[in-house]
């Protein structure tokens, strides 16, 4: 059986008269002519980009926040981190609101907080750290002198607002807008997306996490500033979510089960085995393992970001086929595979 | 009182009487002319644009129907006696189904939506409040049955609304309004419930156990959802009319998800402290 005879793309353009399944030998599935039975998602590149910059937004603010509190002061990483922070809170909403079907009416997100909603729940983290991070980075433009030196303004920024306060006030909501991008995902009626709904947001996270790390040796290694120890940090910080990262995924993989069969099809399996698998995983861990050199970690950090961009992608993609597949959601949706009320968390 | 559907599907005649009116009544744009070539429907599914949808199902008793077939010899050679004296040529039967939104009890899409667009109207219908939708989309991939769909040219998402300005006039919806056979009922859902469940009843009678309900929070409003408010009768697996036979709220592991997040955020930061040990 062909993959198009199941997707209902391109039933058009099969020779083959098509009666009921039922009547065709070598169809054993049931379905309505192939036509998916569920709706994918519209989104378009903006949703995978800003699942991307959410992720190392929050990863930055997290180190950044670990860093303080461990009493580490090195002005050039926590600089790097807010103005980090800073853009891709200012890009995300954007990308957000250009997804829409109507941009205009953005603000009606502000209109109710849902819980149950995972959307509701990520425009109002949204908003909460992102305005956390402006004040944060305005505290540092402040300090850096870009407000002007001798600006009353500039110096009430830095005596007002309390920089350790709102670092760890904005941590769990940064940290809960880099997994709930994954627990977005999860809870809907895609299969792949939703039987996975235990690791979606951890693995969103840790991938969010390492490209963040990446990002902030990046900017260190070609600004040539930092201190010795925040690089050394930094690396060691990136191998090991790597491979916290590398044991979700394949949890995740071992969790979706068939239905993490989208993953492997000729379109999304170079962004997944090649972008997210080489490129995020094996390849940065193997650069940052071994004698350290500025050349080895600047490469790794550019594949770990990359690779994070193609795994996010690869989400995406997946999740559309995966809807798009009668076969996928009415194995998933017919008893047992289908998560229960009664189960566990 | 909550109102809902019932859809008998054993009498429809596949006249698509119901999706007429419901595009006039509703000034639904045509969703263009394709051609399927599978069967007499070319609508093939709900949409934004298409809120009842009549789907065309082929029983021609298991036999392939292609390359030289003679028509008129399986036509004219009986092949099965139906209950009730109904008989049954060679050529198999065909099944339709009216299709429309199922307003579940806990709806998904309801849950999904983060501008409290869609609510539970005061005939406890899902509906969606057309002036505050901004298009998000994440109410689309959340339903279970593939029913609401944003309209790229508007921009906003639509569904069934059950005719909700009709029901304020007191009016049933345009749909149940138009249907000849009366396969599709309108009423409160406690009514719309017992007579489904004499309807199977006497079904099963005439020796057609495969009836059943479809919509019942055992079949087809499972896993969170509670039933549904727009009920089938069925007479074959809901898959053969592209309906999931277990279905699930989407919404229901999203707890689960953010505790698994709260974990693994802690982990991570652990992972980065340690990387600060000297
Ligand atoms: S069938 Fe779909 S669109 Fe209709 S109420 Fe249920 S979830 Fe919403
Ligand atoms: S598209 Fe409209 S109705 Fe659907 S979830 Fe978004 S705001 Fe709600």
């Amino acid at each position: 059986m062909s993959e198009e005879a199941v997707s209902g793309q391109q039933r058009n353009g099969r020779p083959k008269t098509s009666h009921h399944p039922e009547t065709d030998p070598e169809r054993k599935d049931k379905n309505y002519y192939g036509i998916p039975p569920i709706k994918h998602a519209h989104w378009t590149w903006q949703i995978p980009i800003y699942f991307w910059i959410g992720g190392l937004g929050a990863g930055a603010h997290m180190f950044s926040t670990v860093a303080q509190l461990l009493g580490h002061e090195d002005e050039a990483l926590q600089r790097a981190s807010r103005y980090t922070v800073l853009v891709t809170m200012i890009l995300s909403p954007i990308l957000l609101i250009w997804d829409l079907g109507r941009p205009e009416r953005f603000l009606n997100m502000m209109r109710v907080l849902k819980l149950r909603s995972p959307m509701s729940v990520q425009s109002w983290s949204l908003l909460v750290f992102g305005n956390l991070a402006g004040l944060l980075a305005a505290r540092q433009a402040a300090k850096d002198g870009l407000l002007g030196r001798d600006n009353v303004l500039a110096r009430l920024a830095v005596r007002l607002i309390p920089d350790r306060l709102l670092s760890v006030l904005a941590l769990p909501v940064g940290l809960n807008v880099g997994s709930n991008t994954g627990n977005l995902l999860s809870a809907t009626s895609v299969p792949m997306w939703a039987r996975n709904w235990l690791f979606m947001g951890p693995v969103f996270l840790a991938s969010g996490l390492s490209t963040a790390l990446s990002w902030l040796s990046l900017v260190l290694n070609l600004t040539r500033s930092g201190e010795a120890k925040t690089l050394r940090v930094l690396h060691r910080a990136e191998r090991a979510t790597i491979l916290v990262e590398a044991v979700l995924i394949v949890a995740s993989l071992a969790r979706m089960g068939r239905w993490s069969k989208p993953l492997f099809s000729r379109e999304v399996v170079p962004l997944f085995v090649g972008g997210t698998l080489i490129g995020a995983i094996l390849a940065p861990f193997a650069l940052l393992t071994g004698r350290e050199s500025r050349g080895k970690s600047i490469i790794a950090s550019l594949l770990a970001l990359v690779g994070g961009l193609m795994f996010r992608f690869a989400m995406i993609r997946g999740g559309r086929i995966s809807a798009d597949d009668p076969e996928a959601y009415f194995t998933f949706a017919s008893g047992e595979s289908a998560p229960q009320p009664e189960d566990a968390v | 009182m909550a109102t809902g559907f019932l859809t008998d599907t054993t009498v429809c005649i596949g006249c698509k009487a119901c999706e007429v009116a419901c595009k006039q009544w509703n000034q639904l744009p045509a969703d263009g002319y394709e051609f399927t070539g599978d069967s007499y429907d070319n609508t093939k599914q709900l949409s934004g644009s298409t809120w009842r949808h009549v789907a065309f199902i082929e029983n021609p008793k298991k036999r392939r129907l292609t390359g030289d077939v003679d028509l008129v010899a399986l036509a004219e050679d009986v092949t099965e006696q139906l209950p009730g004296g109904a008989e049954l040529d060679a050529l198999g039967r065909w099944a339709f189904m009216s299709d429309v939104c199922k307003h579940c009890v806990e709806a998904p899409c309801q849950q999904a939506c983060p501008t409290g667009s869609i609510i539970r109207n005061e005939f406890d219908n899902v509906y969606i409040q057309p002036d505050i939708c901004n298009g998000c989309g994440y109410c689309v991939p959340a339903c279970p049955y593939g029913v609401i769909t944003q309209v790229p040219e508007d921009g906003r998402a639509f569904k069934c609304t059950l005719c909700y300005d009709r029901q304020r006039d007191g009016l049933e919806p345009a749909c149940a309004k138009a249907c000849p056979t009366n396969s599709i009922m309108f009423g409160d859902v406690e009514d719309l419930k017992e007579l489904a469940e004499q309807r199977v009843a006497e079904l099963h009678n005439k020796g057609y156990t495969q009836a059943y309900v479809y919509g019942t929070p055992e079949v087809g409003g499972t896993g969170g959802i509670g039933g549904n408010h727009s009920k089938f009768i069925l007479m074959d697996e809901p898959e053969t009319y592209n309906l999931p036979k277990h279905p699930f709220l989407p919404q229901e592991k999203f707890r689960g998800g953010v505790i698994a997040s709260a974990v693994a955020a802690t982990v991570l930061g652990a992972v980065v402290a340690w990387a600060f040990k000297d």
